[in-house]
């Protein structure tokens, strides 16, 4: 039982750095209509930076926030590249933010090289009602928790939240009340930056990080984001939770090497289920 | 106030408003006339700056707000939320001038837009057009979709404060009948191109507006 | 008139070739004719039913092991080629049935995550030979005679192209791929007049998938070896760039892409092997080059080189 419960409470914990990767792609997509497949790669400049600040000396605390930042930014620079320029249709903004992957890619190789790098974090393991869980692994929890209370705050609360809802909303309607649309999405990419920035601090001290950590990360990002048919955040946590703590099973069990099929084969599946219940027309107008 | 000059405005390659010259006056509440297709909407556009003429010149001499066509709200927001997204260029977030205005909407402020009958959406549209407190107001198909009797109502807060307020209106319509009793003076356009203008009482005699808009001239 | 003189010249050049170019040379001329093939299935997707194919790669393998399987298994090299295409094109109805009628990120990652899924199996399962991959396939032949040159299988390789361009120009120039084209902006409308954009679709993505197997039934005979490393995740996108950068959706087009990608990646790989750069050179260098070279071509050029190139040609007055 307390096998059980380990792996459940530790697979929530991979959820949860999956559903901030998810919620990045989830503002991202909501707002601008563009399916980020530089999302991973947000996570790996932050994980990469982190690796880096921590070992030129730089304290713990101000290295995680100066690595989200860094996050943040290269999320402003892809959206700088895929929308910045007027009339980019949301399928060829998608193959720029592929590319703007690849090339990070290189930048990242002649950086930090191409062997996987690691970074300290919390030490040690807590107990909570006979289940042993890496106090890490408490750390994402906790911070993701944050995280989405703060997301939900954010966008139903304030003034520019509820603005970039409406960009997501009625896009239209948004530039007749005079909201520069382009702009929200440039912020929206910035804030997808910082998601992903946060998820790739919370995860490299637990599993090295290398230039192509990007697609496990997007894979898995983008299958807890289909769930929640790209515009869901309760749902996409849902999902991630899910994905997480099945995979965590699954490799706790002795299933270890298939955690990607796992992710890859609920992604299948929910969009096969989710294309028989929608109609071209719906698709369309969405 | 609204001065359109020779204006241009294609999509692509099809042109949408073809040297188009209007103007209404300060204070004035002037209709635009026409079918579907025939550019009324991308006029509104263009005047609210949603859209770049390809030759010609627009001046808007204030405050310029657009109610689109369609309502075009913000459907899972709550009224009070698109409200408040309305003063968003002008920076005014309090909805109380036009809670005053428009009583109904005060009641309904933390319902969902999407859910409000066709006439109550477009009241939250008009008084989202209000937060901005524009001095021009340009309104693009107010009745479409509504009863007549809702329609009226509109229409009658519109009259109120172009008369009582000054508050300039371009008021663009398919249905004449609406059009020509709210505004002194119209313009018809067809297919991009301005066929008609002047006052409305001559453009209701006149047969081919007659015929065209109004099933036969008013008697 | 003119586009036909010129598809001629090129045949005939690129006929001629083989015989005057050397093992390595006719490595990249093989090489090169393959992906080519697969970008023209790549191209006719993205041009003409609008979807991205993040995964193409995978039918690439799926024709290789196919082959490999089958001819391994005592099968006839030419069914093992026949077949090639062929489970790759019902692969491709397996996934693009359901996932066609929704938005293209949904195809574009499904696509991926098969390559993925395949990869892995494809590395863990005996059958395939694991991560070690299957080796001493047979060569590719005919009855008793059997191909063993270099020359033999660029000729194969020309033979394979010419046959996907071909088969490409009819769906483009029939009814239903004319009436893609002009419906490719909106679905609704194209439903709305009767058209079965839907299985049309289809059709392209089942042929964009049989052009990639069977280019990697080809490549399976060639190399005489298949596994899971010769088929990254990078080769997928590496066919996205060629098509984004010939021009989308034009025969020729893919072609050029191809070509200038391919030559490009030498030239790097060149510069990248010179003495004094970095072990990492050859790689950073192609990731870096691909990702700009998309980025750019997307942004600036999007109906690709060709066009862009065509245009600034002297046009003969018209009759």
């Amino acid at each position: 039982m307390s096998a059980f419960l380990t792996y459940l409470l530790n697979g929530l914990a991979v959820g949860c750095a999956i559903a901030l990767i998810a919620s990045g792609l989830v503002v991202i997509h909501r707002v601008t209509g563009v399916v980020n497949f530089a999302q991973g790669t947000f996570a790996v400049v932050a994980g990469l930076c982190t690796s880096s600040l921590l070992g030129m000396g730089l304290p713990h605390g101000l290295s995680e926030v100066a690595a989200v930042l860094a996050g943040a930014v290269a999320g402003l620079l892809t959206g700088l590249v895929a929308i910045g320029r007027r009339g980019t249709s949301p399928l060829s903004a998608l193959i720029v933010t592929l590319g703007v992957g690849v090339l990070a890619y290189a930048v990242e190789i002649v950086l930090w090289g191409d062997q996987p790098r690691s970074a300290p974090g919390l030490a040690g393991s807590v107990t909570i009602a006979g289940a042993r869980i890496q106090t890490q692994h408490l750390l994402v929890i906790c911070v993701t928790a944050a995280t989405f209370v703060l997301l939900a705050l954010f966008f139903g609360r304030t003034y520019l939240g509820k603005a970039l809802t409406a960009c997501a909303s009625n896009p239209y309607a948004a530039r007749v009340v005079g909201i520069d649309t382009r702009r929200m999405g440039l912020l929206a990419f910035a804030l997808g930056g910082l998601l992903g920035g946060l998820a790739g601090v919370l995860i490299t001290p637990l599993r090295p990080i290398s230039f192509d950590t990007d697609v496990t990360l997007i894979v898995n990002g983008f299958a807890a984001a289909v769930f929640g048919a790209l515009t869901r955040p309760v749902i996409t946590l849902a999902g991630a939770l899910l994905l997480g703590v099945a995979e965590t099973m699954a490799a706790g069990y002795g299933y270890g090497s298939h955690q990607l099929e796992v992710a890859l084969g609920l992604m299948i599946v929910v969009m096969i289920v989710q294309a028989s219940r929608r109609s071209t027309i719906h698709q369309e107008t969405v | 106030m609204i001065d359109v000059t020779d204006l241009v405005v294609s999509y692509g390659t099809a042109t949408a408003l073809d040297h188009v010259t209007l103007s209404v006056g300060q204070g004035e509440m002037v209709a635009l006339l026409g079918p579907n297709g025939a550019g009324k909407s991308t006029l509104a556009n263009t005047l609210a700056g949603l859209l770049a003429p390809a030759s010609g010149t627009v001046r808007v001499g204030g405050r310029l707000a657009l109610i689109p066509e369609g309502r075009q709200l913000f459907p899972d927001m709550s009224v009070a939320d698109n409200l408040a997204l309305g003063g968003w260029r002008s920076g005014r977030r309090d909805p109380s001038a036009v809670y005053d205005l428009l009583p109904r909407l005060a009641e309904l402020s933390s319902r969902r837009a999407g859910v409000l009958s066709g006439g109550e959406q477009q009241m939250v549209a008009f008084g989202r057009a209000m937060m901005s407190r524009p001095e021009a107001l340009v309104v693009d198909e107010l009745s479409l979709g509504l009863a007549p009797n809702v329609t009226a109502d509109l229409a009658a807060h519109l009259a109120e404060l172009n008369r009582e307020h000054g508050l300039t209106v371009l008021l663009i319509e398919q249905n004449a009948r609406l059009a020509f009793e709210l505004c002194r003076r119209a313009y018809v356009l067809e297919s991009g191109r301005l066929v008609a203008e002047g006052d409305s009482a001559e453009l209701a005699e006149d047969p081919r507006v007659a015929s065209a808009y109004l099933g036969g001239a008013i008697t | 008139m003119k586009r036909l003189a010129g598809g001629l010249v090129a045949a005939a050049v690129t006929l001629a070739l083989p015989a005057l170019l050397d093992d390595s040379a006719l490595a990249v001329y093989i090489l090169l004719g393959l992906a080519a093939m697969v970008t023209v299935g790549v191209s006719l997707l993205m041009g003409y039913a609008g979807q991205v194919s993040l995964g193409q790669g995978a039918f690439y393998a799926i024709g290789a092991y196919t082959a490999a399987l089958l001819t391994l298994g005592g099968v006839p090299p030419l069914a093992g080629l026949i077949a090639a295409p062929l489970v790759a094109a019902a692969s491709a109805l397996v996934i693009g049935t359901p996932l066609l009628r929704l938005r293209g990120h949904h195809l574009a990652f499904a696509t991926l995550a098969m390559q993925l899924i395949l990869l892995s199996l494809a590395g863990q399962l005996e059958i395939t030979g694991g991560d070690i991959g299957l080796q001493a396939i047979p060569q590719f032949g005919i009855g008793s005679w059997e191909m063993s040159s270099a020359v033999a299988y660029a000729y194969l390789t020309w033979a394979g192209l010419a046959l996907v361009m071909l088969a490409t120009h009819n769906v483009i120039t029939s009814r239903p791929g004319r009436a893609l084209r002009a419906l490719a902006t909106s679905e609704t409308a194209a439903a709305s007049s009767g058209i079965p954009v839907g299985r049309y679709k289809l059709v392209v993505f089942a042929l964009s998938a049989a052009f990639a197997g069977l280019a990697g039934g080809i490549y399976c005979f060639y190399t005489g070896y298949v596994a899971p490393g010769s088929f990254p995740v990078l080769i997928s996108i590496q066919y996205i760039v060629m098509a984004v950068v010939g021009g989308l959706g034009t025969i020729w087009g893919a072609v050029v892409g191809a070509t200038a990608v391919t030559l490009l990646v030498q030239a790097l790989n060149t510069v990248g092997a010179l003495p004094g750069m970095p072990t990492y050179a050859p790689s950073v260098l192609s990731y870096a080059v691909y990702a700009l070279v998309l980025i750019v071509v997307v942004l600036f050029l999007p109906h690709g080189l060709l066009p862009a190139i065509t245009r600034r040609l002297p046009r003969t007055a018209k009759r």
